[in-house]
């Protein structure tokens, strides 16, 4: 056993048991999601993003974040990456909120060089000192999981040690279709939290253990989460990679993250309860909409022929 | 290069990607890159560290006490038995030899045809996988090819050069249109994928017996824009074993250990000796 497995081993890792930094929600209440619009990657993200988590009232001052963003492949410009300005918003908005240390880290799923996708997608640009603040996640010291109550086929998971001792856990996705999902939002970029030094690029484990079901038992694995999705440039079509850039302008987030991709898949103009990965999900009941009604900024995104079904 | 691997190597004798444990890949590309001190105590720890963290069936884990067997056996055969000693290397050699990825299962090719993955007799006789009992996949298969080459060297096996043929026809059923190789997803729900630099100079090394003048003419576009350190170092390895001799290019930022021994085997490579093809 590592020195790392070993210090994450005292903090008692039974997914689903955690204790949360005041991010859990009382059986019966309303999950909260934000929706504010933002036309474009200016510095007006800023405050936006600032007032947005501000609203969510999330307890970090003394606490450890993890910001986990989505990073795919090496096309600058293009809507596939979460934003750097995003990011970058997010990590001094947490910082202003008292939190102890606040990183950012991400694993991808096909490109092994993190730092050089990272790099391409401007990060060490618009990010002072990037480099001290990112973690590989596919390369990182791990802890093996058994997962609770698993779904999918694989019953444990060896899990990063930056994601497993984050106090709070940040899914920074893109607001994308996917071509096997129907949707990629701030569940399934979980998937970027699974060690391609362990499974392998692409993590193919998750593919044969079941997709839809490995995307929630990610989800129930790490409870401490919260979803600030990036909707100001999406991707539609034949996504996560292929697709064609969708201007939507908005910014979404909450700490259910069914709740919000369920609102982030209504304002694609697809119905969340068809979506597989999110009827296995346990989209809360009732869903306090903030910020910008639905109506207001839904915008059909295109779909691939197989996934028609899913549009409202 | 070698002196700053030697210093990056971890107490333990192994090396780690950027921080943390030490990982059998990292330490095995580390040992590669500075055989030439094998005389040293640091080369003799690294040595240890790795010998100490191989299975009883032969296969090498991820790290040590991390997962099972997995595909990292191939890239520690590749120190040879001069390193890990005749035993374990034969070992390691037949284990990776009986690797069969789940793409060759009648129900994985017709999971492949009916999702347009493309279904050929040669794409259907399967690579090697990252973990055992997945999908075969660019990266392992190829390092793998190359290290039952290197078994082949030093002692005739059918069974051996069987597997290696087969592990040669999964990478060149799976070069994207242009010519080179991705992870080993070319077409996706019936759309082509592009290729990346990475895995075309390694998929074009593996294959460096061949005569592939696209996928050649291919690396050589692609070194000339390359963004990645591990991408130039290996598309430098194939462009040289495929006969060419590349210009010096640019040299991108080396950002772990694994970055840095690539770059230092791909240095000795273009002095004539590539660690990895003898």
């Amino acid at each position: 056993m590592t020195a790392g497995m070993q210090s994450l081993t005292r903090r008692g890792f039974v997914a689903g048991s955690l204790a949360a930094a005041g991010c859990t929600r009382a059986p019966g209440t309303a999950a909260a999601v934000s929706i504010v619009k933002c036309a474009a990657y200016g510095q007006e993200i800023y405050a936006t993003v600032r007032r947005t988590l501000a609203e969510h009232k999330l307890n970090v001052r003394g606490k450890r974040v993890v910001l986990k963003p989505n990073l795919v492949e090496f096309e600058p410009g293009s809507s596939i990456n979460t934003h750097p300005m995003v990011v970058h918003a997010a990590l001094e908005a947490f910082r202003a909120m008292g939190a102890a240390d606040v990183r950012i880290a991400e694993g991808p799923g096909h490109r092994r060089n993190t730092f050089d996708l990272a790099d391409s997608a401007g990060y060490f640009d618009v990010i002072p000192g990037f480099e001290d603040l990112f973690t590989d996640l596919n390369l990182d010291d791990v802890t093996e999981v058994k997962l609770a109550s698993p779904r999918a086929k694989i019953k444990s998971l060896y899990l990063p040690n930056t994601a497993l001792g984050a106090d709070l856990l940040v899914s920074m996705a893109k607001l994308k279709t996917h071509h096997w999902a129907g949707a990629t939002l701030s569940m399934k970029n979980f998937f970027g939290l699974v060690p391609g030094g362990v499974y392998g690029w692409p993590k193919n484990v998750l593919h044969w253990s079941g997709i839809d079901e490995s995307i929630n038992d990610l989800h129930a694995a790490l409870p401490r989460a919260f979803a600030l999705v990036d909707g100001i440039v999406g991707m539609q079509g034949n996504g996560p990679i292929q697709g064609t850039p969708k201007n939507a302008g908005v910014l979404i987030s909450g700490r259910s993250l069914p709740a919000v991709d369920a609102t982030c898949c209504r304002i694609m103009k697809i119905v969340p309860e068809r979506v597989h990965f999110l009827q296995l999900a346990d989209i809360p009941a009732r869903i306090e909409q903030r910020g910008e009604a639905i109506g207001e900024v839904a915008t059909a995104f295109d779909l691939l022929p197989q996934h028609q079904s899913l549009r409202a | 290069m070698t002196d700053r691997l030697l210093d990056a190597q971890n107490p333990d004798g192994g090396w780690t990607y950027r921080r943390g444990a030490s990982w059998v890949e990292p330490t095995a590309y580390a040992l590669l890159a500075v055989a030439a001190a094998r005389e040293s105590a640091r080369f003799s720890r690294g040595a240890a560290w790795i010998r100490k963290a191989q299975q009883p069936d032969g296969s090498w884990p991820v790290q040590p006490g991390v997962g099972g067997a997995a595909w990292v056996t191939a890239l520690a055969a590749l120190l040879g038995p001069e390193t890990l000693g005749d035993a374990p290397f034969s070992r390691a050699v037949n284990w990776i030899a009986a690797q069969v990825s789940q793409a060759h299962t009648w129900s994985e090719r017709a999971r492949l045809a009916l999702f347009g993955h493309g279904c050929n007799d040669a794409s259907t006789h399967g690579g090697f996988s990252w973990v055992p009992g997945t999908a075969g996949w660019v990266t392992p298969t190829a390092v793998s090819v190359l290290a039952l080459e290197k078994a082949l060297r030093l002692r005739a096996d059918t069974v051996v050069q069987e597997r290696a043929q087969l592990g040669r026809g999964y990478l060149l059923s799976r070069r994207c249109r242009d010519g080179g190789w991705n992870h080993g997803a070319y077409r996706v729900l019936g759309v082509e994928a592009d290729s990346y630099p990475e895995t075309t100079g390694l998929g074009l090394l593996a294959l460096h017996g061949d005569e592939l003048p696209q996928s050649r003419d291919l690396a050589a576009r692609q070194l000339a824009s390359c963004r990645t350190a591990e991408g130039t170092s290996w598309l430098r390895m194939a462009l040289l074993a495929h006969g060419r001799s590349p210009a010096s290019p640019r040299a991108p930022r080396c950002f772990d250990t694994r970055d840095c021994a690539l770059a230092a085997i791909a240095d000795q490579a273009a002095k004539g000796r590539n660690p990895l093809l003898v």
